[in-house]
Formats: structure tokens, sequence, C-alpha cells
């Protein structure tokens, strides 16, 4: 059971290039923490320099407050799970398992043990003897799990562990792991790109972008209170719609001269960006206020089944408007819809693309 | 490619009958040579059957010294395939580490040592022959096994084959071998060498015959009949006869020496198709 601590952590390559501009995070006892953010982002470089397969250039890294930056991977008491597994194809599966334990001199019959156990845990036991090119995806997927389970590790690290397997594997292995992480309780720092997978599967989530931390918190936490724009349009699917907006008088103006009157401190005039997700967009059928309604054309659908996308904008303005309506709804391409805020559900961006809280509706629900 | 033409397929598989049977006719005619008399050989034209002295030359040879060489050939196949086992072993030894130096580990003029390394390709045993001599007679090696072995056993080629093999080896198979902790000689044994079995195997086949076929150098560095080579002493049963060329001998001694490199070559085949249906990266 262990505790990670990243103090200042930065990572500067020889060309001059720096990756990671000083991370700062706390991953508690038995906390899954998930990595997430574009390609590019610093993450896996991340993760890579917890495991010591990147040198710290500056910067503190803690495993139970014993300071590891020196410290040779195998020596750091972690195990890494590869996006594209890193089996080693010569060995069988209970030698892929039970490599480092061998490498760390574990008694023959302690080895066996371990490995049976957690063979049995992830199914695989009928596998054991089988070479990693006779295994499906899904199976070479729970080997790396395997091997690194084995191990019994302070601290798991994932990278991007499921990519390479198809949609439905992906979503059973999600749970999976899921489980597993929580049934054994161990530490784990996972990374992502995939926003649904780091919704579902963190206790706590880190969006990175550009080598920062922009934002650390609960998945629903960042959901519901982006701290910038880009945080904002990172999580959720479809992204949020993002509407160019003017202050004026207690409110925002949107771009076709409508009004909508939200409590936000921003001077008068200056720019701003409106953000609604497709789902807090509500069609105005029932909403009395005529002041906040959008009319919009609904320019192309796209089913999935219970939600229907519709792709719809609004006059004067380049950007789609997307809304999710329910699947049942009866709408078609070309036609108009009137469409009204969700209020508690707006987020507005000043000019530097922070988030600019809402003056009565959050004030009680901010921690 | 298949195609459906069972006349094209006659005609290919009649073309390599016929080079098959082209390649093997000297083969054959050493072979039969090798079984008539001295007397018989110079009586008629080149034999294309066995005579009745096959048994009598084969064991004349292996068992007593030869006139002109001063020893059997026995010795000469014991000398032939120290040189040859040792030039293979030493290349491959050397070429493992090597490459194993210029692909995993990071150390200053690493590309400069890979560069100075593959220009040696253009200083093959005869550009080279002269220093070479030198430096080996000054360390006191002529007529010795090192002597023999020695100034071949480093491969350019070989390195650069085993590298282009480890450029294509996994990063992450290189870390997660690190996370499991697993050192620098703990991954070539356990994971680096089985990898590369099958080019081993390949290699180990090259390197034997390039050694066994040497010429040239053994040819310069050995006088003593100890360590002659079979390859070099076949040249000098053709010239040491004082009157007739003893061609029973000499055939005989040239089809004892295709044997080694016939056995290396069947024994690493198992290998390479073992090999290829195993491994996968």
């Amino acid at each position: 059971m262990a505790t990670l601590r990243l103090n200042g952590i930065r990572k500067c390559y020889p060309n001059g290039i720096t990756a990671l501009h000083g991370i700062d995070l706390d991953v508690g006892d038995g906390e899954l923490m998930v990595v997430v953010g574009p390609s590019g982002c610093g993450k896996s470089t991340l993760l890579r320099t917890l495991a010591g397969l990147e040198s710290i250039t500056e910067g503190e890294l803690t495993i139970n407050d014993q300071r590891v930056n020196a410290l040779e991977p195998a020596a750091r008491d972690i195990a890494m799970v590869f996006q594209n597994y890193a089996l080693y194809p010569h060995m069988s599966v209970f030698d892929n398992m039970s490599y480092a334990l061998k490498n760390r001199g574990t008694p023959k019959d302690e080895i066996r043990r371990r490995v049976t156990e957690t063979a049995q845990l992830l199914d695989l036991a009928e596998l054991l003897d089988r070479r990693p090119r006779q295994l499906s995806g899904g199976q070479r997927q729970r080997v790396a799990m395997g091997r690194a389970i084995v191990r019994e590790p302070q601290v798991f690290l994932f990278d991007e562990p499921l990519s390479n397997l198809d949609a439905k594997l992906r979503v059973q292995m999600r749970l999976e792991i899921r489980r597993l992480q929580k049934r054994l309780g161990v530490t784990s720092v996972y990374v992502t790109h995939d926003q649904v997978e780091a919704m579902t599967l963190a206790d706590r989530l880190v969006v990175m972008n550009g080598g920062h931390v922009e934002q650390c918190g609960t998945p629903m936490a960042l959901y519901e209170r982006p701290a910038t724009r880009f945080v904002a349009s990172f999580l959720g699917s479809p992204a949020m719609n993002f509407l160019p907006v003017t202050a004026h008088r207690g409110g925002v103006v949107l771009p076709n001269g409508n009004p909508v009157a939200l409590p936000v401190a921003i001077p008068e005039g200056r720019a701003a960006t409106l953000g609604v997700r497709p789902e807090h967009l509500i069609e105005a059928t029932s909403v009395a206020d005529a002041t906040e309604v959008l009319e919009v054309t609904v320019e192309m659908l796209e089913p999935l089944g219970a939600d229907t996308l519709a792709y719809t904008r609004l006059p004067g303005l380049e950007e789609w408007l997307v809304v999710r309506l329910d699947g049942a709804h009866a709408a078609r391409e070309g036609q108009r819809l009137s469409l009204a805020f969700s209020m508690a559900h707006c987020h507005v961006f000043d000019s530097q693309d922070a988030r600019v809280p809402l003056a009565d509706t959050e004030a009680q629900a901010c921690q | 490619m298949h195609y459906r033409r069972p006349g094209l397929d006659r005609l290919s598989h009649a073309l390599l009958a016929v080079c098959c049977l082209l390649f093997l006719l000297p083969v054959w005619l050493a072979f039969t040579a090798s079984t008539h008399t001295l007397g018989a050989l110079y009586s008629q034209t080149a034999p294309l059957w066995f005579g009745e002295a096959g048994w009598d030359n084969y064991r004349h040879l292996l068992s007593g010294s030869i006139g002109g060489l001063g020893t059997d050939v026995l010795t000469l196949l014991i000398n032939s395939t120290i040189m040859a086992l040792g030039i293979a072993i030493g290349k491959i030894a050397i070429s493992v580490l090597a490459a194993y130096a210029i692909v995993f580990f990071d150390f200053p003029f690493r590309r400069l040592c890979f560069w100075l390394i593959f220009i040696t390709l253009m200083l093959p045993v005869e550009v080279r022959i002269l220093p070479t001599f030198e430096v080996v007679a000054d360390l006191g090696l002529l007529d010795s096994y090192a002597g023999l072995i020695l100034p071949l056993i480093a491969s350019a080629t070989a390195t650069f084959l085993l590298r282009q093999f480890y450029l294509t080896i996994p990063p992450e198979l290189v870390e997660a071998a690190r996370i499991d902790g697993a050192g620098p000689w703990r991954f070539l044994r356990d994971i680096l060498l089985p990898l590369s079995k099958t080019n081993l195997a390949a290699l180990f086949v090259i390197m034997f015959l390039y050694g066994w076929n040497q010429y040239l150098w053994p040819l310069l560095i050995t006088n003593d009949a100890d360590y002659l080579t079979i390859v070099v002493s076949l040249k000098r049963l053709l010239t040491s006869a004082d009157g007739l060329v003893p061609w029973q001998n000499v055939t005989a001694t040239a089809v004892l020496a295709m044997l080694p490199p016939i056995a290396v070559i069947l024994l690493m085949q198992r290998y390479f198709v073992k090999g290829l249906v195993d491994s996968e990266k």
C-alpha cells in the first residue's frame, strides 16, 4: 500500500524540449488516478518518469515518503502495463508472469503459488503454457495485467492498456480493471487519451495539456465545473458547445444579439465564451421565458439509439450547435428547433479561457 | 504466387532438374574418382561409376601420413574444424556484444563506433594481410590455432545484421524487462539471445563456411604440418607429388572436406525452421 507524491516534476530533454512543466500531484493509498489529455500533452512522459524509464530533470518523486528519483525502475517496486503489452514473445504465459519474481530471487514454490493465484483471478489458468502469439488480444491484455499483479507492487502504472482492443472488449476490460484495482487496493496511475475511459475508471482525474496539469479532481467535479475551456472541451462526448459572447448588463449577449441573463462577473463589453453541453440544451416547448430561447435550424442528425445528436446552426454563427435529443424525437433535417439553456449548467470562460464562476448558482456547490 | 498453368510448372521443374544435375556433376565425379586406384584413373577418362579401391583410399588418407603433406587427413579435418568453429563462434560472440552495445546503450560517439565497424567491410583480409601477418608474427602466434582464428574473428557483417535485428525489437520490451528487474546481462541472456536464435543459427552457418573456406591466411601463417588446414592441403596435394598427381587422394580429400560444412548446414537447418515457426515479435 502506498502513496505517491509528485513535487514540481519537470522533464526537459537534451534537445531543449520541455515535456513537463512542474507537475504537482498526490495519489492517495489505493487510489486510481487517471491522467488524460490529447496526444503530446506529456501524460506518457509523466508515467515514464514515475516508472523510472525517464530521468527527472527537476522536482521530487516520493513513494511512501521515500524519495525515488534516482532509483532504477526495478527498485521502485512498481509494475507497468504497456499499450502493446510488451510480453516476452519467446516465453510461455507462466514464464512471462514469473520473470520479475525470478529476477528477484523469489523461491520457486512461492512463484508457482503466486502465478497460479493470479492466473485464477484473471481467468488465465488454462493458458499458462501458451505463448503470447497463441493468445487473443484480450487474453494478452490479461497476461500483461497478470504480470503486473503477480509482483504485488506498491504502484501500478497503466499506459493506455486498452487502446489496442476492439470497442466491445475495451468496455469489458475497463470494468475488469476497475474491479481488480478496487479488490487489490493498489495505488494506480492510469494514462489514457480516451475521456470515456478516464471518466469511468477514475477515482480522481488529471487533465493535462501542453505539459501542465489543467485540472485535477473527481470525474464529476471536472465534468460539472471545468476550470478551463480546455477541460470543458476535453471531457464529455460530444464535446461542449462554445459560443462567443460579450458581457452585457449582468449577463452575456450572443453573437446574434440574443441576450442571456447569467449572474457572471465580467466587466461590461468584455469578450467571453459561453459553454453549454449538448445534453443541457433543452427543447423549449415548455419553457415560458422567451428571452433565453435560441431558434436554430437542424442541419444534420446522428441517431445513436438512445439519443439523437442534432447538429444545428444558430443564425449568424459559424460553429455547429450540437444538441442531444431523445432517441424517440421526431426531428427532421431542415426543421427549426427552439432551445432553452439549462442555466445551472452553463459555463462562462473569460478571454484567458479560465472559467468564471456563476455568482448564485454555484457559490454553495463549490468545495 | 500461385498460377494455374501446368505447362509452366513442368517447364520450371525440368529446368530445376537440369540445373541440379549440372551442379551435382562435379561432386559426383569427385566422389566416383575417389574410389579408383591411381592407375585406373590415368588409364581411362573420368569415371562415372565407382571403382573397387574406395575403401582403401579413404582408410589410407585417414590413418597414415600422406606423402607431401606430412600428416593425415583426420588431423587436417580437426584443424579446419577448430579454425572454422573458432571463427564462427568468435565472430558471433563479438558481433552480439558489439550490436548490443550499439543498439541498446547510450554512449558518446555511438554512431561513430557503428560506422567505424561498418567501414571495415571495405578492408577484407587480403587487403590488410601484410600488417596482420606482422602483428601475428610479433605476437608469436605463427603456427598456432590462435593465429589462425584471432585475425579473422571480428565481423562487420554479423554486427550489422544483428544490429538490424535488434532495432526491430520494440522498446517496450526492453522497458518491461527493466521494470521486471533484468539488468543488461540478464536481458541479453533471457530475452535478446533467445529472440535472435534464428539469426544466430543463420550467421553461424555463414561464418562457419567462411572460416572453413579460408585459404590465403592459413597458407601464410602455417608451416608446421600439425596446423595445416584441409582447404590448403588440397592445393598442396596437387603440386607436391613427384610424378603423377594422386587424383584419387585429391578427390577423396575434397569429398571429406565437404562433409563438415554439409553437416553444419543440415544441423542448423532444423533451427531455422524451428525458429521461424516458434518466434514472433
